[in-house]
């Protein structure tokens, strides 16, 4: 269908305004300006953040240092895609997000490491085999070969829808017989608990043959986002920024709304109060 | 020849020495449990764990169950003191020359020169000079990876004032008969993680290539109508290389002991 390859751009070459300001107890004699970027929804803080860095090792006199961004005293996971992070912690709220930079006393109990762009590609790599060994028993990518696994990331890296799924199609194919992958990859990410994240065993189809909704992944791995008959609307179910129909097939957002890693990153956060 | 070892090739290679040298303690494991070869399940896991669990009670190994709150998840957990040379003071004739650059983390932190020093000779042993020795709190997690249906080794390592190892001091205190193995993989078998349940930065061993090393395990032990332990056998195959030593005694046969703990 047209549209649906219409909703894998929508999705590529979504941005979320930003604001970086540098932590105030690092400032220096210099007020260091605040700096404006747009941010790739699909994609990872250290990999779009370089000018962000430069801008701002311009005042400091530090060198060699690790940059580590902050959200209202939340360390922000650099392993977790930017569109994740900012629907978990700042969706609803006024835009553009603002976070502060850090270069002094890393967070080392709570944010992973990341000297260099390889450990990112080490991380994407290593979700998007995780995926695969849940959609096609590890088959598919295996039978890529190295070159193609660059082209995966070479797409990500530099913003090239067209590179990415031109090899990331084939992880999307599954046999007519099967009626979908055999088990969804999945992250369900809430605030409210330490437990970072939900991620089980969940098949796109039913015993008897019916699609799975995400209303019934929901049911099954997080009963209290659903809201119940006559209850107040308590939580929102974003995937992209956007709240899609409880209804919908899972194999269908599998497909079209997962991240470049093939996850489906689902967040649960509590609904706005008007 | 050193030139087109593969990593396949040098991977199962040492597995097969570690197999050799574990064969004892394949031959002497008493039943413990029966597994449908090479896939475990949830269940098969948490059954295994209950077993290891108890015989380590007996053992006073130091194992427990930790569950997750508010759900009824788990996993297998140890602290250990371990004892290595001081990098600072020590040296090994065999151990690859430390780079001068700063690591690549992620990539690769054994320098290339490293494979090139071990020559066809070189039994792989390592002499590790006197220096003196530094003594540091290692944490392991036995957790259970759904995707590849395996056992999945978490740890993090703190010196004795609480400071935590970076990558690349866990990386200094693998024994080189592990590193030339780990170094190779492609996935990068050993690096930081998020722990799935607990939220905070691990390090692990990548769970990819497990299945494809129990299957030849379970294999052989299948021929031998030898009913295996996966999480045991899996822990004694992994768990050396960061530290963690599987005691014989876990395959004796165990005494009538004391109520199993419920897992």
């Amino acid at each position: 269908m047209a549209d649906d390859k219409d909703v894998l751009r929508d999705v590529w070459f979504g941005r979320i305004p930003t604001c970086f300001t540098l932590n105030p107890d690092e400032a220096t004699e210099r007020e260091a300006e605040p700096y404006y970027l747009l941010l790739p929804r699909v994609s990872y803080l250290p990999l779009v953040t370089d000018k962000v860095k430069k801008h701002f090792l311009k005042v400091m006199k530090a060198e060699d240092v690790e940059m580590w961004f902050e959200y209202e005293g939340t360390p922000l996971k650099w392993h977790y895609p930017v569109g994740v992070l900012f629907d978990l912690h700042a969706s609803n709220t006024v835009l553009p997000w603002s976070i502060t930079v850090h270069f002094k006393s890393f967070p080392d109990q709570d944010l992973l490491h990341c000297p260099s762009n390889s450990v990112v590609e080490a991380h994407f790599m290593s979700s998007i085999k995780e995926a695969d060994a849940l959609k096609h028993k590890s088959q598919v990518i295996n039978d890529m070969q190295k070159k193609d696994h660059k082209q995966l990331w070479m797409g990500l890296q530099n913003d090239k829808f067209d590179q990415f799924w031109a090899m990331n199609r084939k992880l999307m194919e599954y046999s007519t017989e099967e009626g979908g992958f055999r088990y969804i990859p999945f992250r369900i990410y809430q605030t409210s608990s330490d437990r970072p994240f939900i991620q089980k065993l969940f098949r796109p189809v039913s015993p008897e043959g019916s699609a799975h909704t995400l209303g019934d992944l929901l049911n099954e791995m997080y009963p209290d986002a659903l809201t119940r008959d006559g209850e107040k609307k308590r939580y929102q179910v974003l995937i992209h920024g956007i709240e899609p129909l409880l209804e919908t097939p899972l194999q269908w957002l599998s497909e079209h709304l997962s991240h470049p890693d093939n996850f489906l990153h689902i967040c649960v956060v509590p609904a706005p109060t008007d | 020849m050193a030139l087109w070892i593969t990593y396949e090739m040098t991977f199962y290679y040492v597995i097969l020495l570690r197999l050799f040298t574990n064969a004892r303690l394949l031959l002497r494991c008493a039943a413990m449990t029966e597994t449908d070869c090479c896939v475990l399940d949830e269940e098969d896991f948490r059954r295994c764990c209950r077993l290891l669990l108890q015989r380590s009670e007996q053992l006073r190994d130091g194992w427990s169950w930790e569950v997750v709150q508010g759900s009824d998840e788990g996993y297998l957990r140890k602290t250990a003191l371990r004892s290595v040379p001081d990098p600072q003071t020590s040296t090994c004739s065999s151990r690859p020359k430390q780079s001068k650059e700063e690591p690549d983390c992620a990539s690769s932190l054994v320098p290339d020169s490293g494979r090139g020093e071990l020559d066809e000779e070189d039994d792989g042993s390592c002499i590790v000079s006197e220096g003196s020795s530094v003594v540091l709190q290692y944490e392991y997690h036995i957790l259970y990876s759904s995707s590849y249906s395996t056992p999945v080794l978490y740890f993090r390592a703190f010196t004795l004032e609480g400071r935590s190892l970076t990558l690349e001091e866990v990386w200094s205190f693998v024994h080189p008969n592990f590193r030339l193995c780990l170094q190779n993989s492609p996935l990068n078998a050993l690096s930081q993680q998020e722990h799935p349940l607990l939220g905070q930065p691990f390090f692990y061993l990548h769970p990819c290539r497990t299945e494809e090393f129990m299957k030849l395990v379970l294999t052989a032990a299948e021929d031998k109508h030898r009913p295996m332990n996966y999480v045991l056998l899996w822990l004694s195959l992994v768990g050396p290389a960061v530290g963690l030593d599987v005691p014989l005694e876990y395959c004796i046969e165990p005494q009538p002991s004391d109520p199993v703990s419920d897992i």
